[in-house]
């Protein structure tokens, strides 16, 4: 081994030397820190602009919108139902408008919730791995699709189409379609329930009628109160006597039917349960293949877009919500001895109950905030249909309102035609917070509710 | 229940719920099928001789030997239709005086038919509007121009109380036996030769600009708006938005301040968008003044506004999908936190970033309401750069709708209405493909 | 990492470039923002496009979101030219005198409000009380005018229209129109409606009849040039440009509001469908005279045009 020293590569210095002192100064390591408080400073300033800019939006909303109930009031913009902006003098009875959000808004709900959530339990539970990375970009595609597009559709190809002959046609063929599996496959069940205990059968029908009877009195009742308690009405009871009905179906037992008559039973509770499902749907039909529909932009055209819109929020958040309900309580319902249908109907769908409410909470919320297709086709009358559900009468929505009036209001030139749009505009902020709000109230609940809370 | 009841629902819920996917599928082919059959028709048509000269004219484009050669032959073709027409108008001028009046405007109407086909006829003065200097320059009008020339259509007021049915009169029988008979047999005959169309692929509809407000040329000045737009709401909302993630995710801790931010970010992607164009116009051009008028720039904020909730969920996610150990292995080496956020995590997190940056583009390309007050008019030239801070642009979304309602010869520009809606949906189908493909990309290279 | 910067520096430039290649024009030489009514919205476009092929350089843009919106913009300073199908009312005035802004009239045309209806509704002609009533709800079926029996589809315009002002102070004087019209946003929208609807009415400019729809003769007069001049037909009106003060002469904005007084303007005007505003006559024949007695020379098709842009 020789005395000298390793000797070094010319440059090799470089690797020798540290780039930086290993030991911070007590100096440096206080200004690193300043500027490291400094920094997060100024990200948390950032992002808080990010967030405040809702806020800020909220307080230029709102500041322009309050002006409007301080002149006129709240009465008459909630509950008039005349609109004349224009007038001399003017009116700004709202009450069509928001009516007409609602009626678009219901309407866009019945094809978008049951489509929806059926398609999203079929994507996370019934459909295979392979089929499934096919479908997925389909329900993507009709996200992205921008609503411009969906309004043109429905200006230039779906109006003229529901006003023409094939319109009823097809509205009709729409009907058979859905109405027809759906009514055989409760015939079935209910013939199948009825063979053994016949007497819950009765008392589900029976509950059901009734139930139906009596929200009809009741809106027939409200109905001169206003149309909005007519709707609200329906909207709560229909699902109560539905729930009703299955817990009926559920407790109710009665007298069973001995082995020998049950094939006769189950025969005749066929027919006659057939037999009245196909005079339903029959006539309902019929009365859809005869309709005369004379303007195509109406709010039907509308609520079939808006739905068509909303499926894709409610496919994703719904299978999101299926997927997190984890396999131990598929397994367990399996393991039970239920069919496939009886883990997703009895197990996975309360399950995800939640997630799914959420969903369609999102959902709808699109449907409510979507301007240029509601502006294009959906004839922007401001009236309440006669009768509530006539989803071929034009009407007006709160968006299509904004949209088609902002130009003429001025605050210099005529303020309450200009503060009454904020107005609107405030409403509609005010619902999508709410809807916001009452969606991740609704995810969290289970959280909750496993917490002890 | 029986078990085969059970197997039977069984059964039928598996049919509901395939039936389900398939009506959302049926669904997107009605949706997309029109769009696509008849936007092409706005790239892929027969173009007749009139196309060609008005291109040729307004755009340079083609040759124009070739047009000469073109333009001299159809004129043969042509040549029996003018002397007719001419040979009626001597019969007019022969005519006493108070028929003549009458019998003038009667020739007026088959002489303007005549121009719909054809263009200008020989001794007319140059019209003022660019679109009458020329005849039917797509085949598919010029078979409607032609049916108007050859047939009368006439309503059956019969029965007033019904309306009328429609009818199809040839328009020859009111012209028997004078010097125009001939004209209407021989437009019928020869209009190929007359107007000699040939299928055309104009993929040049996407760079030509439009002339006489669409009736001849293409969408640039549409697509550039659409463009100057996107990048802009897309420079605005992403430093923000990429900040914003990064506080969120590595220095937000999880107390009620912060659950607030998030809940308000929440909310705001939640906002109509409509009530973004109400607040763009009354914040950033009515009291911020960005800009003297409406313009990109004031388009551009109100977008940035409306995506940046979608960009600061974007970059959460991806930030949060880097792994730990990345980040637990800069800071054992003893790099400061800032630093291992800027040289080790955003780097890793950049596709995921990036996916979320080009969906929202799509979202912002497609938005209509935030920039009708803000950014859009319906008529404009191709902006240059540094005009955008102060001038306003059309732009796809509006324009749809501006050419499907207002333009007042929408039924002629149906081809152009159709070709932007698909361009504006490949554009965003594109956008999120190639998002799609980078998430997959990321998704292969994450789990290894 | 190398490769993401190289992306984004060929990104930026491609948009440096493309911006600037595309404003093919040397500087901005004058911004001419026109903003207003959708019944003046052919005029103004057809005016841009022809000042500016004869002006290269000179960006014109056209909005059409309404009378009203035009007045507000021209108020607020954000448009020089308000295209308006109405005169300005008080509290417009008022409000923009307020803020330093004097609204000077430059009348381009004149207009007829027609009424009209699907070419299948056999109605030959209706009052203007007849119209009153239908849009108040009180005639809600063809039939009650003697037509087919089908339900009446009123389509209105937005109250942001100029033409809407008109219609309501011609026909409607006044009166309020049902709650179950329908309300659309533009000229073109109400004949897109009426073209496809059998049963609709509605009201549009001159300039936007066609063959998809009928003019009705109100109170036994046809809406036509001669009616609308003469003052025969009852719903007629001016089409304006409303400027801040009148523009200062030699600028492009001069040459803009004044091209409606050269004969291409006018000319312009006519082809599009309005009536002119001097009593123009038509080259070419038809119209009040006599064709020339002297036989049109025959000429070929008319040839491609020359390489240099015409002046």
């Amino acid at each position: 081994m020789s005395d000298a020293p390793p000797t070094l590569a010319p440059g090799g210095e470089r690797w020798l030397a540290p780039p930086r002192p290993l030991l911070l100064s007590d100096r440096t390591r206080r200004v690193q820190r300043l500027l490291g408080a400094l920094g997060q400073g100024a990200l948390l300033v950032v992002t808080s602009s990010s967030a405040l800019a809702v806020l800020f939006i909220f307080y230029f909303i709102a500041r322009d919108a309050v002006p409007f109930f301080q002149l006129r009031g709240f009465r008459e913009f909630f509950t008039g139902a005349a609109w004349y902006p224009a007038a001399n003098p003017p009116q700004f009875g709202a009450y069509p408008i928001f009516i007409g959000s609602l009626l678009v808004t219901l309407g866009a709900a019945a094809p978008a919730v049951p489509l929806g959530v059926a398609a999203a339990v079929c994507l996370s539970d019934i459909l295979p791995f392979a089929v499934r990375q096919y479908v997925k970009p389909v329900i993507e595609v009709l996200a992205a699709i921008p609503s411009v597009a969906y309004g043109f559709f429905a200006l230039v190809v779906l109006a003229p189409l529901l006003q023409s002959e094939q319109g009823r046609v097809l509205l009709a063929a729409g009907w058979w379609c859905v109405a027809g599996p759906a009514a055989a496959l409760l015939v079935v069940l209910l013939g199948d329930l009825a063979a053994e205990r016949p007497m819950r059968v009765l008392a589900m029908l029976g509950t059901l009628l009734g139930g139906l009877a009596a929200l009809a009195v009741l809106a027939t009742w409200l109905a001169g109160v206003g149309t909005l308690l007519v709707i609200l009405t329906w909207c709560g009871g229909l699902p109560l006597v539905g729930w009703a009905t299955v817990r009926v179906g559920a407790h109710a037992s009665g007298p069973a039917v001995p082995e020998r008559w049950r094939g006769l039973v189950r025969l005749a509770g066929l027919v006659l349960l057939g037999g009245a499902a196909a005079v339903l749907v029959w006539g309902v039909g019929g009365r859809l293949a005869s309709l005369s529909i004379d303007t195509g932009t109406n709010a039907l055209n509308v609520a079939l877009i808006l739905g068509v819109m909303a499926l894709p929020t409610v496919i994703s958040v719904s299978e999101d919500a299926l997927q997190a309900v984890g396999r131990e309580l598929r397994e367990g319902a399996y393991a039970l001895g239920a069919t496939r249908s009886e883990m997703l109907i009895g197990v996975v769908i309360p399950a995800a109950g939640s997630g799914i409410g959420a969903a369609v909470i999102l959902g709808l919320m699109r449907a409510v905030g979507e301007t240029m297709v509601v502006w294009m086709a959906s004839g922007n009358a401001p009236q309440v249909p006669q009768p509530w559900y006539n989803l071929l009468a034009p009407v007006r929505t709160l968006t299509a309102t904004i949209a088609g009036e902002m130009g003429e209001a001025d605050h210099v030139t005529g303020s309450e035609r200009y503060h009454v749009l904020f107005a609107m505009a405030l409403v509609l902020l005010t619902i999508s917070f709410a809807c916001n709000l009452l969606s991740e109230w609704i995810v969290r609940a289970p959280a909750r509710r496993r917490r002890g809370r | 229940m029986r078990i085969d009841s059970r197997k039977v629902v069984d059964r039928a819920t598996t049919g509901l719920g395939l039936l389900s996917i398939v009506l959302v599928a049926g669904a997107l082919i009605v949706l997309l099928a029109p769009i696509v059959y008849r936007g092409l028709g706005a790239f892929v048509f027969r173009a007749t001789v009139e196309h060609r000269r008005a291109h040729f004219d307004h755009f340079r484009q083609g040759n124009r030997a070739a047009l000469e050669a073109e333009l001299a032959a159809v004129a043969a073709a042509r040549q029996p239709v003018y002397d007719a027409l001419a040979a009626q108008a001597a019969a007019v001028r022969a005519l006493p005086r108070r028929e003549r009046r009458a019998a003038q405007e009667h020739l007026e109407e088959v002489r303007n038919l005549v121009r719909a086909l054809l263009g200008p006829l020989p001794g007319d003065p140059e019209p003022a509007l660019i679109r009458d200097r020329y005849g039917a320059r797509r085949w598919d009008r010029a078979a409607v121009a032609l049916h108007n020339l050859l047939y009368v259509t006439e309503y059956d007021y019969s029965d007033p109380t019904r309306l009328g049915r429609k009818q199809y009169v040839p328009r020859v029988a009111q012209w028997r036996g004078t010097a125009l008979e001939p004209l209407f047999a021989h437009c019928a005959a020869h209009a190929e030769d007359m107007l000699r169309p040939r299928w055309t692929f104009y993929w040049r509809f996407l760079t030509d600009d439009s002339r006489d407000a669409h009736m001849i040329g293409g969408i640039w000045a549409e697509l550039l708006g659409t463009f100057y737009l996107t990048v802009g709401a897309i420079l605005f909302a992403v430093p923000m938005g990429v900040l914003s993630a990064i506080y969120l995710v590595e220095y937000a801790r999880d107390n009620w301040a912060v659950r607030a931010l998030r809940s308000c970010i929440s909310t705001l992607a939640g906002v109509p968008s409509i009530v973004f164009g109400l607040f763009g116009l009354a914040f950033f051009i009515n009291t911020l003044r960005v800009s003297p008028s409406k313009s990109v720039l004031a388009g551009s904020l109100t977008l940035a506004a409306l995506i940046l909730p979608l960009v600061i969920r974007a970059a959460e996610e991806a930030i949060r999908a880097v792994p730990q150990t990345y980040k637990e292995a800069a800071l054992s080496v003893g790099a400061s936190r800032w630093r291992t956020i800027l040289t080790v995590i955003l780097p890793a997190a950049l596709p995921g970033i990036l996916t979320g940056v080009v969906i929202s583009m799509g979202r912002a390309a497609g938005e209509t309401a935030p920039i009708i007050f803000t950014a859009a008019v319906s008529v404009g030239p191709p902006l240059a750069v540094w005009q955008t801070l102060s001038s306003p642009t059309p732009a796809l979304p509006w324009n749809i709708y501006n050419l499907a309602t207002e333009h007042a010869a929408a039924d002629e520009i149906r081809h152009v209405q159709y070709g932007m809606v698909l361009t504006l949906v490949v554009l965003v189908l594109v956008l999120n493909g190639a998002a799609i493909i980078l998430r997959a990309r990321i998704a292969r290279r994450l789990t290894g | 990492m190398r490769w993401n910067r190289t992306v984004t520096c060929g990104l930026l430039l491609i948009l440096v470039v493309v911006g600037s290649a595309t404003g093919q024009e040397k500087a901005d030489k004058a911004r001419i923002e026109i903003d207003g009514s959708t019944t003046v919205g052919p005029i103004a476009k057809a005016f841009a496009q022809e000042y500016m092929s004869r002006h290269p350089g000179v960006n014109i843009t056209v909005s059409e979101s309404g009378s009203g919106n035009g007045a507000k913009s021209l108020i607020n300073g954000t448009c020089a030219i308000a295209a308006m199908s109405r005169f300005m009312k008080d509290a417009e005035f008022k409000a923009a005198v307020e803020k330093g802004v004097f609204p000077v009239a430059h009348p381009v045309a004149l207009d007829g409000l027609a009424i009209v209806v699907h070419p299948s509704n056999p109605i030959a002609g209706i009052t203007i009380d007849q119209v009153r009533d239908i849009y108040a709800g009180r005639i809600t079926n063809w039939r009650e005018l003697g037509g087919p029996d089908a339900r009446i589809v009123k389509v209105s315009r937005d109250t942001n229209s100029g033409t809407y002002e008109s219609f309501d102070h011609f026909v409607m004087n006044g009166q309020k129109i049902a709650a179950d019209a329908e309300y659309v946003g533009s000229n073109g929208a109400i004949k897109q409606r009426v073209q496809s609807t059998p049963a609709a009415i509605g009201f549009i400019g001159l300039g936007f009849l066609g063959r998809g729809v009928k003019a009705l003769p109100v109170n036994g007069v046809q809406p036509t040039n001669a009616t609308v001049q003469s003052g025969l037909y009852p719903i007629a009106r001016p089409l304006y440009f409303f400027t801040n003060g009148y523009p200062t002469m030699g600028t492009h904005l001069y040459h803009f509001c004044t091209l409606h007084l050269t004969p291409k303007g006018q000319e312009i005007i006519e082809a599009i469908g309005f009536v002119p505003l001097t009593h123009y006559p038509s080259p070419g024949g038809g119209g009040d005279r006599d064709t020339e007695d002297e036989p049109a020379p025959a000429r070929p098709a008319t040839p491609p045009a020359t390489d240099r842009p015409k002046e």
